[in-house]
């Protein structure tokens, strides 16, 4: 029945390849009757297997397009890609045909969405949409993948699972629909796992067993995952690179000990200060970022961040800063990175622990240990060839 | 059970519609001539138009309840007996028209749908817009005078579609070819909204985050638009659909009087004029009855396309 495309991933047809996945200075576009919005602008970065990234930013600063992209999921027209690539175990993505896209998609690169509800098809079986993947990818019969998919809801925790794999997802909790679905990504295996908010539509509580959950996958199967969040606290204890996004750029970028121990640009520092800390008295107020981010048909001129910065100069109004790597791995956008006494506004924590705990403020997360110094030494191995990602003109700072 | 209060209204309505109503059922059988008044005054009482509407209303219900529909005035015939003959060609007609709506309407809205903005979907759009817009019956006389009569003089005779009505002996039972042109009239107008129903409801449909879920998973647009949109979007479709199909299986009036068709709405409009009030009450009587048991079978398929409403499901959630 189904028709099995050919893999066109089987590794030993590819050449060889340094990345798992590669963004260069990706740009998607978006036409619109007000202008251009330049949601994804300049982005890269690199995954290797195994391993996690995360995406951190506001609404509206372009991670999920960038996610989107990744799977060809973009709505083109209006959207494009305007500049840079994609590319997947060496291959491009934005080059492949339709059709090969559709192998990668669930197959190779699988997604995980905000809301677990809306994303469930209302009218199939929870076990029909999940063992789904496995029809197209496997070649395999709706009963074989219903079997299976009775497997996959176990792995992923939920009870009776020979019973539930006949309910509609309207029968599901939301915390067992976002397990069901990444039942479903994880259904045929694939090598990378974009998660979307995962956690962002359930109760706190909930949030830390689905990121328990998916760490304990990782674990087991290697896949890496692209983690995309508005939550600091979520990615804290479970990447090892974060990429920060501002208005469709990427704004700081290194390793998770970099990005919480050393911040560099002053976004993050926002993004710190707007989490609440254990230690804080209780009267001492959280700080947000002042203002709105920025439209994105109509950039400030200079820095994207420039209108809503405490610290902003003249020079950051003028002229638009590039990505420069300021230490090893770590690169920021801000001009003042490089500058010492600049640096001693950042607000620094004691522990990444901290603020995983503070966020989500289960505790479970702090006592994991997953972010023990074994599992971020390991994560200086990738960086190794990151110089040349960001091949802005300003290393010169 | 919504079924007896509109039964009651309905025969209450058209009790007073036949009260108000102008000429004479009984004086009418005789035509042009006239009645002996002995003749006039045994029919009246047999059928008891000397008493008061109510009491008349009674005895309707009473005869109605044991199942008897009652005799026509004019025919010398049971109402039961005669809507029995005449079921079938409307049952046939507004078959083939439910079958061009289903597959003209949801391939045009799908079509539509998918290619939303596009030269087709705008074609599309543009004619559904002038068929809505147009009267049934004149649609029915334009493609007779095209194909029965222009296209038929131009070619001399070559192409020409047979229509019951246009000269020449009618069939008891009418051939393929006299469907087409009643049927495409009857179907035309609904057929449009059809179409309207399905783009809007798919495009609403393409819209979902499931749909995004399913892209994901690697399935192909065919078989996203298939098997994940299709399905969520037809409930407001089949509810046109089903209580377009009771319309048309109670008689179409207008196309079936364009076409002298031999169904039941051509017997009720005939009935009307000749004031043979038993026919019209039968008729209705009858319409009620299928169109509300149409009704119960769309509200029943509901749960097939939708498990969320399930009636008197076992698991609450």
């Amino acid at each position: 029945m189904a028709k099995v495309l050919p893999d066109i991933f089987i590794d030993s047809n590819l050449p060889a390849y340094e990345h798992l996945l590669e963004l260069d200075n990706l740009k998607v576009y978006f036409d619109t009757q007000d202008g251009i919005v330049k949601a994804v602008d300049g982005v890269s970065f690199t995954l290797n297997a195994g391993q996690t990234l995360g995406v951190v930013g506001e609404s509206g600063s372009g991670k999920s397009v960038t996610a989107m992209s990744i799977l060809g999921l973009v709505p083109m027209p209006p959207g494009r890609f305007a500049d840079g690539d994609i590319r997947f175990k060496g291959q491009s993505l934005l080059a492949m045909k339709d059709k090969d896209m559709q192998v990668i998609r669930g197959n190779h690169i699988a997604m995980i969405f905000q809301d677990p509800l809306s994303s469930l098809n209302p009218v199939y079986r929870v076990g029909k949409q999940v063992g789904e993947g496995l029809v197209i990818h496997r070649g395999l019969t709706a009963t074989q993948a219903v079997a299976k998919a009775v497997e996959l809801l176990d792995m992923v925790g939920i009870p009776n699972p020979e019973q539930r794999v006949r309910d509609y997802p309207h029968q599901f909790s939301g915390g067992m629909r976002q397990r069901a679905m990444i039942a479903m990504a994880l259904a045929c295996e694939p090598e990378i796992l974009i998660a979307d908010e995962p956690t962002t539509a359930l109760d706190v509580t909930i949030q830390a067993q689905i990121i328990e959950l998916m760490q304990e996958l990782q674990k087991k199967h290697g896949t890496a995952i692209i983690m995309i969040t508005h939550d600091l606290g979520v990615v804290a204890d479970m990447a090892d690179n974060i990429l920060v996004m501002y208005a469709g750029k990427p704004v700081e970028y290194g390793t998770t000990n970099q990005i919480f121990y050393s911040p560099l640009h002053p976004y993050t520092w926002g993004l710190m200060r707007s989490i609440p800390k254990r230690t804080l008295d209780n009267d001492q107020p959280l700080t947000p970022i002042k203002g709105n981010p920025p439209s994105l048909i109509d950039l400030p001129a200079g820095c994207a961040f420039s209108e809503r910065c405490p610290y902003v100069q003249q020079h950051c109004r003028d002229e638009e800063p590039m990505m420069r790597l300021v230490s090893d791995d770590h690169y920021s956008s801000c001009f003042f990175s490089h500058d010492g006494e600049f640096l001693l506004n950042s607000p620094i924590y004691d522990t990444t622990e901290e603020v995983a705990a503070g966020a989500l403020d289960t505790g479970t997360l702090a006592d994991a240990g997953a972010l023990d110094t074994g599992t971020l030494a390991d994560t200086g191995e990738l960086a190794d060839a990151d110089d040349s990602n960001y091949q802005s003109g300003g290393r010169d700072g | 059970m919504q079924f007896v209060p509109v039964f009651i209204g309905v025969t209450l309505l058209l009790f007073a519609m036949r009260a108000i109503v102008p000429g004479d059922p009984i004086r009418m059988i005789a035509g042009e001539k006239s009645i002996p008044e002995t003749t006039y005054r045994i029919i009246v009482e047999r059928n008891h138009l000397d008493q008061p509407i109510y009491i008349q209303y009674g005895y309707y219900m009473g005869d109605l309840f044991h199942g008897d529909f009652g005799h026509s005035y004019q025919k010398g015939r049971d109402v039961i007996e005669i809507f029995a003959d005449k079921f079938p060609s409307t049952a046939s007609l507004a078959l083939g028209a439910i079958l061009i709506e289903i597959v003209v309407g949801i391939s045009a809205g799908v079509i539509s749908a998918v290619k939303k903005y596009s030269f087709i979907d705008m074609l599309l759009t543009l004619s559904t817009s002038i068929l809505v817009s147009m009267p049934v019956f004149w649609l029915g006389m334009l493609l007779q005078s095209i194909f029965g009569i222009w296209l038929k003089n131009l070619t001399g005779g070559a192409i020409s579609l047979p229509i019951s009505g246009s000269g020449g002996p009618i069939s008891a039972y009418p051939t393929f070819l006299h469907y087409i042109l009643p049927s495409v009239t009857l179907a035309s107008v609904s057929l449009a909204f059809t179409a309207r129903i399905m783009r809007s409801q798919l495009l609403e449909v393409l819209s979902q985050d499931y749909i995004r879920t399913a892209y994901a998973k690697g399935l192909s647009k065919r078989d996203v638009i298939l098997k994940h949109a299709l399905k969520n979007a037809m409930i407001p479709v089949i509810t046109f659909i089903g209580i377009d199909f009771g319309t048309m299986m109670s008689g179409a009036i207008l196309t079936e009087s364009v076409f002298s068709w031999p169904g039941v709405g051509r017997e009720i409009y005939l009935a009307i004029i000749q004031r043979d009030w038993p026919i019209v009450m039968g008729g209705v009587v009858i319409i009620v009855i299928i169109v509300m048991t149409i009704n119960l079978l769309i509200d029943i398929s509901y749960a097939l396309f939708d498990p969320r409403i399930r009636y008197g499901s076992k698991k609450a959630d």
